[in-house]
């Protein structure tokens, strides 16, 4: 297929063709579907992964994109019940084998967030495998998943257990990066050595210089130095490890009404006005303009541009003039905001691949809360408890290091109706200071947990029974 | 947070010309109080000839090392904490602790949190006058304060409309100063 | 001076625990579990002396032995450390320890060394010194506050976030008449407890905003 499997960048060599594709790249494809998988007997299992492994999509450039892509990741569970030795299965991180579920208390998953209000398939802990297929088309979705079903059924080695649809919202006929509350989304992710694509400016860690460099590939892959100089801790054996990575998986169900409902209420009292408001809230304009960069409107231009889209820090903005202190993507990665050049924010990144799911519906219509529709979020990191973990507990739904006290993230925030997010301002009357209050419960956690997932050579050993942790 | 060192005797000097400086400057101390996640944090050698006896029925000691006690009272989680300091701090760190025996320097941060695991030990009673205010909001609550003082000092006597305005001022002096306070998450 | 950090003094005390094989229950053991019954809140007996701002007691067993090429050595007695951050000078701080927790103090240092009692309190405030081990480097982010200036602000600050809220988009006028409502609720208002909550949990009448 590729004349190279072998990519170097920056003298890092990273081996692509052993590496689940989605781990290195998100595909853009506008149609997905996760299958949640229970495994079956373990000789069974093994030899379905070894199946399914035929299909698996990597890293390898394409000199033709394919119509539909396919993935896989493990829990605990799963890689327990296909039988790892002991010894394997015990030195995976704790986070890991305790899974989601075990860490509500740290992900603040709890009230409306937790384990009681998710979906019925998270309840038994039977969810071991996540199969994902990713296509061009609903026909080609639907066709490369019959596959896999019959696969299932021919080495009777797994029973799917729920199958999650997600997907590109369609405006005027074509597919967007808009998510439910009307936001552009999928700006951002990080940069690492030895990742195909070339480096944007503002995705990768700020150089003493100002510039950006790409991020230590340990950062996001297993087997690779980290940003600390050393290998990051993983799985024994080796081989089981290299080329994997860990992956977060988390539906959140939006309560687009109340959210519409909310910005509307609040808009009547701000003088900059609703889009200016739905901007403070995230940081971004909801065409995706940031607002560090073009704090009074929207600006197209820097959208298109990758080069400026996401090229910021807030140095010059520390008082959160431009883009408010507590907005969500500065919680999400704060670049410069603590200073010492961005440092303690290098080894605080993850990789997002997620997709909106459920029926999309334009504003001024009608739209109701309970509607299933969301987004399915997923994210990659060489250490959950490190990266995921930390941003999520720290910087989403506490707010010491941002020096905003406990004050949570607004959009997925888990409130109370009692929580606050405040819009720093100036004596200017379209940017007044605003304070916004009794901020209800926008997004709710719906289930999820915390899978591995390994590369071609691990799938290959764990098909064959054959992982030997020495 | 707890730990203590042996040092070789011959090397307890050169520590304390090292502190010598420290104190003396600035951008040291300025580092610790940028990541201001600490209240209060303090070193303190013990010499092996300094532990306290206080009867001629408590056995002297008689040890070959000096030792250095470290005391912090810090915000956020442990590992947190050994992160920030390894990623930032740790030209100074290294500078305190490479005179204790066996320390493998603060980079890369694995070894040094084993390290720290072993030689720390744990608080018997802890008490925090404000156990719901991490030191950022302390020092935010002091910026409101006083930015209070001064607005109830020139307001009260205004106009309506002047009111209004220098309120508008007030709370763009103190609108990055507002975070609640609470209970901090778990530690993990 | 080491042990100072602008208006916030870092006492350090070193005391001897007393060893005696003779007795069921030694006295590094009945120390610790008098410490884990000690209250934390704002009925601990470090409220009481109310210039405190941090403060800790660690039953220090023994040295570390780090590992060869190290040497292996242990201490022939245990230590109890006490380590607090106070507003004002030392002697005054042990004298008010000795006066307003005379019980705490004995239940603690009588497993001490050459412990005298606090019926002398300059006495004890002798025996403590003898006990002081010289702060090397102390670092104090907020040095120059007290505690009652620190739980003021706190104070303050909760109360003018509730209000800045709660009159957003209203009249000038009728966010002027409300301004002097709270300073006035904020000048009666009681001082808050320290080692307590602030006003979250403090009862609706005290609490200067709403």
């Amino acid at each position: 297929m590729t004349n190279s499997a072998v990519i170097r960048t920056d003298n890092t060599k990273i081996d692509v063709s052993d590496i689940q594709g989605f781990a290195l790249k998100g595909y853009n494809f506008p149609f997905a579907r996760y299958l949640l998988l229970e495994l079956l007997h373990p000789k069974a299992a093994q030899n379905f992964i070894g199946q399914v492994v035929q299909y698996l999509t990597t890293g390898e450039r394409w000199d033709e994109k394919p119509v539909a892509t396919v993935n896989l990741a493990f829990t605990h569970r799963g890689l327990v019940q296909l039988e790892l030795p002991e010894a394997a299965l015990l030195s995976f991180p704790v986070e890991f084998q305790q899974g989601m579920k075990a860490r509500r208390e740290i992900l603040y998953d709890t009230g409306k967030n937790a384990p009681e209000h998710w979906d019925p398939v998270w309840s038994e802990d039977r969810v071991h495998v996540w199969l994902a297929v990713n296509a061009q088309t609903p026909a080609a979705l639907e066709k490369q998943c019959a596959l896999l079903v019959q696969l299932m059924e021919q080495t009777g080695g797994a029973r799917q257990l729920q199958a999650q649809d997600a997907g590109a919202i369609f405006i005027d006929g074509k597919p967007t990066s808009k998510e439910h509350f009307g936001y552009t989304d999928g700006f951002g992710n990080p940069d690492f050595k030895g990742a195909e694509r070339e480096c944007v400016p503002g995705q990768g860690k700020l150089a003493k210089d100002g510039t950006w460099e790409a991020l230590a590939t340990g950062e996001f892959l297993l087997g690779y130095a980290d940003e600390s100089g050393e290998l990051p801790v993983a799985p024994i054996p080796h081989l089981l490890a290299r080329n994997g990575t860990f992956m977060v998986y988390r539906k959140m169900h939006q309560n687009v009404a109340t959210f519409r409902d909310y910005l509307e209420k609040q808009s009547r009292l701000y003088l900059g006005g609703k889009e200016k408001l739905a901007a403070k809230f995230i940081g971004r304009w909801r065409d995706g303009t940031p607002i560090e960069l073009s704090p009074d409107q929207p600006d197209p231009a820097i959208v298109q541009d990758d080069n400026r889209n996401t090229n910021f820090t807030y140095g010059n903005d520390l008082s959160g003039l431009r883009c408010p202190i507590g907005a969500h993507i500065r919680r999400a990665n704060p670049r410069d905001a603590f200073g010492f050049h961005g440092e303690l924010v290098n080894r605080r990144r993850i990789m997002r691949r997620g997709l909106p799911y459920g029926q999309y519906v334009p504003e001024g219509q009608p739209v109701r809360d309970e509607d299933d529709r969301g987004v399915i979020f997923m994210a990659l990191n060489a250490s959950l408890f490190r990266q995921f973990e930390f941003v999520q507990q720290q910087w989403i739904e506490y707010g010491n290091d941002l020096h905003q006290g406990n004050d949570k993230d607004l959009v997925i925030g888990n409130h109370d109706g009692k929580g606050k997010f405040v819009v720093q301002g100036t004596a200017d009357a379209q940017n007044p200071p605003f304070v916004c209050a009794h901020l209800p419960h926008f997004v709710e956690l719906r289930g999820g947990d915390y899978f591995f997932v390994p590369s071609l050579t691990a799938l290959e050993m764990m098909a064959s029974g054959s992982v030997d942790p020495r | 947070m707890n730990a203590i060192t042996p040092m070789k005797p011959w090397k307890t000097p050169l520590l304390r010309v090292f502190f010598f400086i420290l104190g003396a400057v600035k951008p040291l101390q300025t580092d610790l109080k940028n990541l201001s996640f600490i209240h209060f944090a303090r070193w303190v050698i013990i010499t092996r000839h300094q532990f306290p006896q206080l009867s001629p029925q408590q056995p002297r000691e008689e040890l070959r090392y000096d030792y250095l006690m470290f005391f912090s009272n810090f915000n956020g989680t442990w590992n947190q904490y050994i992160d920030a300091f390894s990623a930032v701090l740790s030209q100074g760190l290294n500078a305190i602790w490479r005179w204790s025996e066996k320390f493998p320097g603060s980079v890369p941060v694995t070894p040094f949190k084993a390290y720290i695991s072993q030689l720390q030990f744990d608080t018997d009673y802890y008490y925090n006058a404000y156990p719901r205010a991490a030191t950022n909001d302390v020092k935010a609550a002091l910026r409101v304060q006083d930015a209070f003082n001064e607005f109830v000092k020139t307001s009260q006597t205004l106009s309506p409309s002047d009111f209004e305005k220098a309120y508008r001022q007030f709370l763009v002096r103190v609108q990055a100063d507002l975070g609640s306070t609470g209970m901090a998450p778990v530690g993990t | 001076m080491a042990n100072q950090s602008g208006q916030v003094y870092g006492l350090t005390i070193l005391s001897p625990i007393v060893e005696n094989e003779r007795i069921d229950i030694c006295h590094a053991t009945e120390l610790r579990w008098y410490l884990a019954s000690l209250p934390r809140d704002h009925t601990s007996p470090f409220a009481r002396v109310s210039s405190t701002h941090l403060a800790r007691l660690v039953v220090m067993d023994d040295v570390v032995f780090v590992g060869a090429p190290a040497h292996e050595e242990h201490l022939k007695s245990r230590y109890l450390v006490f380590e607090t951050n106070f507003d004002g000078d030392l002697d005054t701080y042990l004298t008010r320890m000795a006066r307003e927790i005379p019980e705490v103090v004995e239940s603690v240092w009588k497993h001490c060394v050459g412990y005298p009692g606090v019926a002398d309190p300059a006495g004890f405030v002798a025996y403590m010194k003898k006990c002081q081990i010289a702060t090397t480097f102390f670092f104090a982010d907020v040095n120059d506050k007290t505690v009652q200036q620190n739980l003021r602000a706190l104070q303050v600050q909760s109360a003018l976030a509730h209000f800045i809220e709660k009159n957003q988009g209203e009249p000038a006028a009728e966010i002027q008449k409300s301004f002097g409502v709270l300073l006035e609720r904020l000048a009666k208002a009681p001082a808050p407890l320290p080692g307590g909550d602030d006003s979250e949990e403090t009862s609706a009448e005290d609490r200067p905003h709403d």
